[in-house]
């Protein structure tokens, strides 16, 4: 049955790599369904990259904007509607529409051009949905506080996680919980070499080559390996669910590169496994290597996601997921996108 | 009342003696003692099963004068008085350091080390230990805090239980 009234929602994607193709295919994907369901029409009316952007105000297709990304690499190559040398602050400043989806790169530096890009839509009172973890994890209160004074919706499921349901989960289903503490595996690349290492006892060099020859890990593993990417979702998560004010300086990171086959065959003896954890609370905030026991939620191989939230009234909760990939990241964004729908 | 302890006793003559005397000489009655000498840990103790009857007070003053002469009391009534803490240590790890460290962990009222494992590598700042502790109820949080402060001083890196 379709609702009668049908509502747009007219959306700015900025940053089309993994995750703004993802979110193109998705809402491709899943039009009609939308409309049967939930009488409402996604209509993207502006995507930038690095090249420019293509803008139309009736709603750009999102098939020819993955065509045009795919064969010439660049947005602005969209059939009349693209431009070259378009700049995100420039689209958000002269389209039309109702939600931003931030999904440029993640800059731990200083959050650039993520964070001018989600205070100027808050500012404008405009929603935003993103994946992006740096502004969040520099300016969670700054970019929260933007929101409040216009009382535009801000969303990041999908920046903690990718696909597994955490912020939301806690937020909406767990109301009413208070949440006491939360760790998790926050790290599929670091997942995935760790898992290997515990099953080959192979060396930690040996193994982050094997990932990186599968496309598991970047060129650059830094930010992954040296447990800095599983900060800013601990930050995330200390800000968004247990009301902490923190920043990335705050954490007291530790990475993987110091485990060896030696510490793997000693943990497990005793039937333990090495992981990367994240663990936020009232008095921690530190991402390290830990033991966790071989057969229990956290003995989870590949690049699988797990976090668990400690809570008064419900216990312990613990969740497993895909941490990453386009289509999957790009679930978490639509869900964001819907329950701004459902609230509005 | 009645009281069901459990204890862990070194596999040496004359401990049993030792931890009953006390009991009586504190007014504990001693109804049963269940000794297996032929069942150990894995650390070569012995356990033993002993229940004792007198009041609230007196039996609380045995419990307290067993943990305070060292004697390794593993439960209570059914109830666990020790927490299992492991934790692996990575660095340029040498006897000398291992025999401090089980120094510092054991000199903490309440913990003793329970039992060690060390893997030497080719590079020897690979190399690793694992220590397992026993630690009375609600020492956890402290102890785990002394281990780091360990592995900060001598430059290891720690890797705790979640
Ligand atoms: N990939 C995942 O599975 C995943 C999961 C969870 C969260 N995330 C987060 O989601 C975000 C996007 O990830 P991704 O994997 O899609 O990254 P990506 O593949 O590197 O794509 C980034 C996109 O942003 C564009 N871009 C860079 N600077 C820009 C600017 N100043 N203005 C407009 N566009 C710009 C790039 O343009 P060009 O195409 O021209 O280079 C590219 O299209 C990141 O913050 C990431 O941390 C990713």
């Amino acid at each position: 049955m379709r609702s009668d009234e049908v509502i747009l929602m007219k959306i700015v994607i900025l940053g089309f790599g993994a995750v703004g193709q993802g979110v193109a295919r998705v809402i491709s994907l899943k039009r009609e369904h939308l409309l049967d369901k939930y009488g409402l029409q996604l209509d993207i009316v502006a995507v930038a990259d690095r090249s420019g952007g293509a803008v139309f105000d009736q709603g750009l297709d999102p098939e020819l904007l993955l065509k045009t990304k795919n064969e010439t690499g660049k947005l602005s190559q969209y059939p009349d509607f693209g431009v070259e040398g378009f700049s995100g602050l420039e689209i958000l400043d002269k389209v039309e529409y109702d939600c931003l989806v931030e999904v440029t790169p993640t800059n731990i530096e200083d959050g650039e051009p993520a964070l001018s890009h989600m205070l100027k839509a808050l500012k404008d009172g405009k929603d935003v949905v993103t994946s992006n973890k740096g502004p969040l994890a520099l300016s969670f209160t700054q970019l929260s506080e933007a929101a409040q004074e216009t009382g535009a919706n801000f969303k990041y499921e999908a920046s903690v996680g990718g696909a597994m349901p955490i912020i939301n989960l806690a937020h909406d289903t767990l109301a009413g919980s208070d949440i006491e503490s939360v760790y998790g595996i926050l790290n599929g690349t670091t997942n995935y070499i760790l898992s290997r290492m515990a099953k080959e006892g192979s060396s930690y060099e040996q193994t982050l080559n094997e990932a990186r020859e599968l496309g598991i890990a970047e060129t650059d593993p830094t930010q992954d390996v040296d447990g800095w990417d599983a900060a800013c979702k601990i930050v995330i998560l200390a800000n968004s669910v247990l009301n902490l004010e923190r920043t990335l300086k705050d954490v007291k990171v530790e990475g993987i590169s110091q485990i060896t086959p030696e510490a793997m065959a000693l943990a497990k003896k005793e039937g333990y496994l090495i992981k990367l954890i994240g663990e936020a609370s009232q008095d921690v905030l530190e991402v390290s290597p830990r033991l966790v026991k071989e057969g229990s939620p956290f003995a989870v191989e590949g690049t699988l996601n797990v976090a668990t939230l400690k809570t008064d009234l419900a216990e312990d909760v613990t969740v497993v997921g895909k941490g990453a990939g386009s289509i999957e990241t790009a679930s978490a964004i639509l869900s964001d996108l819907l329950n701004i729908w459902k609230a509005s | 009342m009645r009281l069901n302890l459990v204890l862990e006793l070194l596999d040496v003559p004359g401990q049993l003696l030792d931890v009953l005397k006390p009991m009586g000489r504190l007014g504990a009655n001693i109804v049963a003692v269940i000794h297996q000498r032929d069942v150990k840990t894995d650390e070569g103790r012995v356990p033993v099963q002993i229940t004792i009857e007198g009041d609230e007070e007196t039996l609380n003053r045995v419990i307290d004068d067993l943990e305070e002469s060292g004697i390794q009391v593993m439960e209570v009534d059914g109830v666990l008085r020790r927490e299992k803490i492991t934790t692996i240590l990575v660095g340029n790890i040498v006897d000398q350091d291992l025999k401090d460290t089980v120094n510092l962990l054991n000199q903490l009222p309440g913990v003793r080390v329970a039992d060690l494992d060390l893997k030497m590598s080719d590079q020897p700042e690979r190399s690793a230990t694992k220590i397992v502790m026993e630690a009375r109820e609600g020492l956890k949080l402290d102890l785990l805090n002394k281990i780091n402060e360990i592995g900060a001083l001598k430059g290891f890196l720690v890797i705790n239980e979640i």
